[in-house]
């Protein structure tokens, strides 16, 4: 207490004790009294000089005589306001209550009540802000001594009489002279007691003098004469409604623990609470005690032995008590870009749906307020390594994301591990408050201070091996200990000066080591765990609560799926732009890159060298490949870590049963408009430096297209890995087989011939993206440019008819005379030769609509060999023949119809010259047409198959499913119909993305490389 | 309690032995208290003052001239004043008025008191 606020106590003292007739000697005794507990020798003279000033004391024992009219004057009332509004400023609420009851002490202590007196303490409670009730309750429990005159609900009084000698008032039967009087002062959430009676009894080792008031704190205990123990806890458990409201049993009985190398982590421990308690587990290292937590929240299975709640098992029946468990593990599970408030924000959000902005941003602010974190609450998290804010404020945050829910039962590893003392007892306070209102806490603590020690309700001692040593009241551990082993002042459980209790005594007893004959402790036990597992056998019979029937208490309100996803999206999405770096990264990256690509391959690509023409740029091919990987790279890397970074927060949140399922959507929105965003700051800028026309919309949808699908691919491998390096290292395993299969690097007709097929392309190529995303932007781009397309039909009609009057009907011709030659030899191999021959003309003819000349003859029968005549090769041969003029027809027909089409351009003004520079590119067009092929016909697997210009072919219509066709053909098709290729593409692109997010989703990658992690390899070590 | 007349512009109560006069009156501009309080339930009787004040401290003059003369008051009922205090505080124009008979020192000191708790201008007049 300062000095300005003990004078101003001495001031108010004085003034009420000089009213009405002026101080008595009791009254200054109490004074005195009061002096002493607070102050030094030397100052209490001082301070008795200076109340005997204020009050006209006198050593005569006689008041000055100066009373006006039996009024206060007005120089007191005033100077009491001006007190207490001092007073108000640096006391806090809980200081002023015991202030007020000390002013009504010492009017007490001479039974001196007068109104003026009493209306000046009862106005220090209205400038104190105390509440009404709670100034009428502690008035009458100050001035009381009759037991029935308490009555009130927050009064408990415990003595032998049967029942309750007040109406409101509660009672416990205690066998005690006299009676003890609890009071809560409900407004402050504090308890005092009194005692009623001539016996002698303790609190905390303190004689209670008759009716004087005592703070009742936290782990106190009252000791009556005759050695019947009170504990703290027992009795505001009867003062708590919510407790005594509050259905919770929890019983565990966990017979054995077993790790996976077969050792023992716990043996026989039994557990059994009910609402509103404070468990401490304590234990030497080894002993099991965080095993224990995680056994007990569920979270980890006894071989032997189960956990009920509410008479569900834990283990088996998790549906059904969801939301009804917190774990705070040690681990550092925040949001790192996230502010403080944040991070407690969007948890809450997740975690109440029921409730409106106001009242959650009421909640996360007393949370914050109660953890005093509330000044902190708009600094950013920050990554443990790169602190914004200390270790203490952390792990607050991190108990805070659990309370805010206010699970039933909290488990809590270690929460003060690394706090200041007061930042431990802080947190431990709130766990305690949350006790009282009914939860459930399992604390596993380490070293705790006396103080905090003493806040427990009980206390769980592990000893090494899992064995159970201790389980009761934490003040009568070290009694206990010290009982055992027969040590002297084995009654003293604390100090007697100051209260304390030291725990670690309770290890140094556990752990005492046999000494040698030299005086030096050896390694062995005194009393070895299983010894004292036997003692602790004996000692406590656990009382198993009876399990209660309802459904465990849930404070917990899910938001529906979709609301899920929202507030994942808004989470993500503000601490990704919050992150800088990671945002200017990931926007700058797409410029950057287009931008070194083309400036780079952007030269003087004309005939003569002088100017840039995009015509004769010769790396165009090369670059539609470029942005393909630089897709699927920033596809890949910005969705890699993904999952694998959450990875903590989604165990935490599994409590919560959150849907995977939104949450993976938004994880995909928020990638997909990245990847929309990135892939069109990267075409738009290479385009426009490369003079691309008119392609910006169609590059952007096969480039975002492809992005997408390595977010998702990137997403899998981010949920399958627990390590960022080791994705990383995946990365180019996954892209190096995207390059080689994309059917540019490598032709698809010179693979290894284990893959390759002629004619299509090879189905692990049809596996890749980049080769389905190639293709579309390459034939898009040959067939829809705003020179090509004009042409493009005809050119069609033109290529088509060429390559069958110039090559088909050359190399029929051929094999039909070979067929006219050799048709009735005996040669069994120039037979089959001959059957081969006519199989391939027969082909080529049932799918040529041109067929006149052949009215006569029946394919199907004719064009055998068995069937086969002279006559029928002459017809075939003379239809040839026909065949091909009809095509060199053909062909000139649409050679005019270019160059008519042209010349209605030019005459429209149109530079067709210039357009094609500007729109046509040479060498995509040498790609898409094939034209470095060394045969443009081959002959394969019985078929003849056109290898020049694939951009100009059409699809066999042989099945409804045959998709395949060769590498750039224009149109594929599907179930019957004939698409673009361009839209088949993209398509089959998202279809890949579907499979693998239905992978995503259902984990299988993770679950094929875990069911990997379980073969066991003879060398490896354990 | 006396004659007790309350509307949004004016009211006024009527001194008793143990309660003061009264008169707040936002057209006349007059806010008076006079005589002696020593009522045992000070925060009854002040209830409707504060409250009007309260009202007015919405819609307040341009000036707002609070006169008090008192005999005397209870502990209980200075805390009342003080509370009258802090409600004219939330208008900016108030100014105090504090007038004490020349022999009442007591008196004089409680409003210097009074001035220090609250951020009014005070003037102290004796009569």
């Amino acid at each position: 207490m300062s000095e300005e606020i003990l004078k101003a106590l001495t001031q108010l003292f004085a003034i009420i004790t000089k009213q009405d007739g002026g101080v008595t000697e009791n009254e200054r005794q109490f004074v005195i009294n009061f002096f002493q507990s607070e102050l030094d020798r030397d100052s209490i003279k001082e301070y008795v000089e200076l109340y005997d000033n204020f009050s006209g004391y006198t050593r005569q024992g006689i008041a000055e005589e100066e009373e006006k009219n039996k009024l206060t004057s007005v120089k007191d009332s005033i100077k009491t306001l001006g007190i207490c509004k001092k007073i108000n400023k640096t006391l806090t609420q809980k200081q002023k209550v015991i202030v007020l009851i000390k002013l009504l002490e010492l009017v007490n202590s001479d039974k001196h009540f007068t109104p003026q007196r009493l209306e000046i303490v009862n106005t220090v409670s209205t400038v104190f802000n105390i509440v009404k009730e709670s100034y009428k309750i502690i008035e009458t429990f100050v001035i009381s001594e009759k037991v029935e005159e308490l009555n009130f609900s927050d009064i408990l009084i415990a003595d032998s009489s049967a029942a309750k000698s007040a109406e409101l008032q509660k009672h416990a039967h205690v066998h005690i002279e006299g009676s003890l009087a609890f009071m809560r002062v409900r407004s402050v959430d504090m308890y005092f007691t009194k005692y009623l009676g001539d016996q002698s009894n303790s609190l905390n080792g303190f004689v209670m003098q008759p009716n004087r008031i005592y703070l009742f704190s936290h782990g106190s205990t009252i000791k009556t004469q005759e050695g019947v123990a009170l504990y703290y806890s027992d009795l505001i458990g009867d003062f708590n409604e919510e407790i005594q409201t509050t259905k919770l049993s929890f019983n565990a009985r966990i017979d054995e623990f077993k790790f996976p190398n077969g050792a023992i982590g716990l043996r026989d421990v039994v557990i059994s609470e009910g609402a509103g308690k404070l468990i401490g587990i304590m234990g030497a290292s080894g002993a099991g005690k965080t095993t224990l937590l995680l056994a007990l929240a569920g979270l980890e299975k006894p071989s032997k032995g189960s956990v009920l709640i509410n008479g569900l098992n834990i283990h088996t029946e998790k549906k059904k008590i969801q939301g009804v468990i917190g774990f705070v593990s040690q681990d550092d599970l925040l949001i790192e870009d996230l502010t403080v408030y944040q991070n407690l924000y969007y948890n809450a959000k997740l975690c109440f749906a029921h409730y409106t902005e106001e009242q959650l941003d009421q909640r996360v602010t007393q949370v914050l307020q109660n953890l005093g974190l509330d000044h902190r609450k708009d600094l950013k998290v920050g990554s443990v390594l790169d602190k914004k804010i200390s270790g203490g404020q952390r792990k607050r945050l991190n108990i805070a994301l659990e309370l805010i829910r206010e699970p039933a039962i909290l488990f809590l590893d270690e929460p003060t591990s690394g706090l200041s003392s007061r930042d431990s007892e802080n947190v431990i306070d709130l766990l305690k408050e949350l006790s009282l209102r009914g939860k459930l806490i399992f604390v596993v603590i380490h070293q705790p201070s006396s103080d905090i020690y003493k806040m427990f309700d009980k206390m769980v001692i592990m000893d090494t091996g899992g064995y159970p040593a201790y389980y009761g009241n934490p003040a009568q551990a070290v009694t206990y200990f010290k009982k055992v082993t027969h040590q002297v002042d084995s009654n003293r459980g604390q100090c007697e000066i100051c209260g304390n209790i030291n725990p670690e005594q309770i290890f140094n007893i556990i752990e005492a080591k046999v000494v040698d004959e030299y005086g030096q402790p050896t390694a062995k036990r005194k009393v070895t765990p299983p010894q004292w597992y036997e003692m602790y056998l004996k000692k406590f019979k656990i009382n198993r609560i009876e399990d209660v029937k309802e459904q465990p208490p849930v404070s917990l309100h899910i938001p529906t799926r979709i609301k899920q996803a929202g507030i994942f999206i808004q989470r993500d999405f503000l601490s990704k732009i919050s992150d800088r770096q990671y945002l200017l990264i990931n926007l700058l990256e797409a410029p950057l890159l287009a931008l070194i690509l083309s400036v780079i391959i952007k030269y003087r690509s004309a005939p003569g060298g002088k100017e840039y023409i995009f015509r004769f740029n010769e790396n165009i091919p090369a670059f539609l490949l470029m942005s393909i990987i630089v897709a699927l790279f920033m596809g890949l890397t910005v969705s890699a870590e993904e999952i694998l970074r959450d990875r903590k927060i989604l165990k935490r949140e599994s409590f919560l049963n959150l849907s995977w399922n939104s949450y993976l959507q938004s994880k995909l929105t928020i990638l997909f408009l990245l990847s929309a965003i990135q892939t069109l700051l990267f075409v738009l800028i290479s385009n426009f430096i490369l003079e691309i026309h008119g392609m910006t919309l169609a590059f952007w949808l096969v480039l975002f297209t492809t992005s997408c699908f390595a977010n998702v691919l990137g997403l899998n491998i981010s949920s399958a890995f627990n390590s960022a390096v080791t994705v990383y290292v995946l990365i180019p395993l996954l892209l190096i087989p995207q390059m080689i299969l994309s059917g540019v690097l490598f032709s698809f007709e010179k693979l290894n011939s284990v893959i390759s097929t002629k004619g299509k392309v090879p189905i692990v190529a049809d596996l890749m993206a980049s080769r389905w995303a190639y293709e579309a932007i390459a034939t898009h781009q040959f067939i829809n440019n705003e020179y090509e397309s004009n042409y493009y039909e005809y050119e069609k009609a033109q290529s088509q008819a060429d390559y069958k009057s110039g090559y088909l009907a050359e190399e029929l011709k051929k094999r039909n005379q070979f067929v006219l030659d050799n048709f009735d030899t005996k040669n069994d191999s120039i037979r089959s030769l001959v059957t081969k021959n006519l199989n391939i003309i027969r082909h080529v003819i049932s799918v040529e609509p041109m067929k006149s000349g052949l009215e006569k003859i029946s394919l199907e029968k004719d064009l055998k060999i068995s069937s086969y005549s002279k006559i029928i090769g002459e017809i075939v041969d003379r239809y040839l023949v026909n065949y091909k003029k009809h095509y060199q027809k053909v062909y000139n027909n649409n050679v005019s119809l270019t160059e008519k089409k042209m010349a209605f351009y030019e005459k429209k003004g149109v530079n067709i010259l210039a357009e094609k520079n500007k729109h046509y590119s040479e060498s995509l067009s040498d790609l898409v047409r094939n034209v470095t092929t060394e045969d443009r016909l081959i002959e394969y697997k019985g078929k003849l198959i056109q290898e020049i210009n694939p951009i100009f072919q059409e699809p066999n219509k042989e099945g409804l499913m045959d998709y395949r066709t060769a590498f750039f053909l224009p149109e594929k098709n599907l179930l019957g119909l004939t698409v673009s290729t361009f839209a088949f593409d993209i398509l089959i692109i998202w279809l890949m993305s579907l499979l693998l997010y239905i992978a995503l989703y259902f984990e299988l990658i993770k679950k094929l490389i875990d069911s990997f992690g379980k073969v066991h390899f003879p060398l490896g070590m354990n | 309690m006396g004659l007790h007349f309350y509307n949004m512009d004016k009211l006024s109560i009527a001194g008793t032995e143990e309660t003061p006069t009264i008169i707040l009156d936002k057209q006349k501009g007059t806010f008076e208290f006079s005589g002696r309080s020593l009522t045992e339930v000070p925060a009854e009787f002040y209830k409707p003052v504060v409250k009007w004040i309260e009202a007015y401290s919405k819609d307040p003059n341009a000036n707002t001239l609070v006169m008090f003369k008192l005999e005397y008051i209870n502990t209980g009922s200075a805390k009342s004043i003080l509370d009258v205090l802090l409600a004219f505080q939330q208008i900016n124009s108030a100014k105090v008025a504090w007038y004490f008979h020349e022999d009442d020192e007591d008196m004089e000191e409680m409003g210097e008191e009074f001035s220090e708790l609250v951020e009014i201008p005070f003037e102290f007049l004796a009569y």
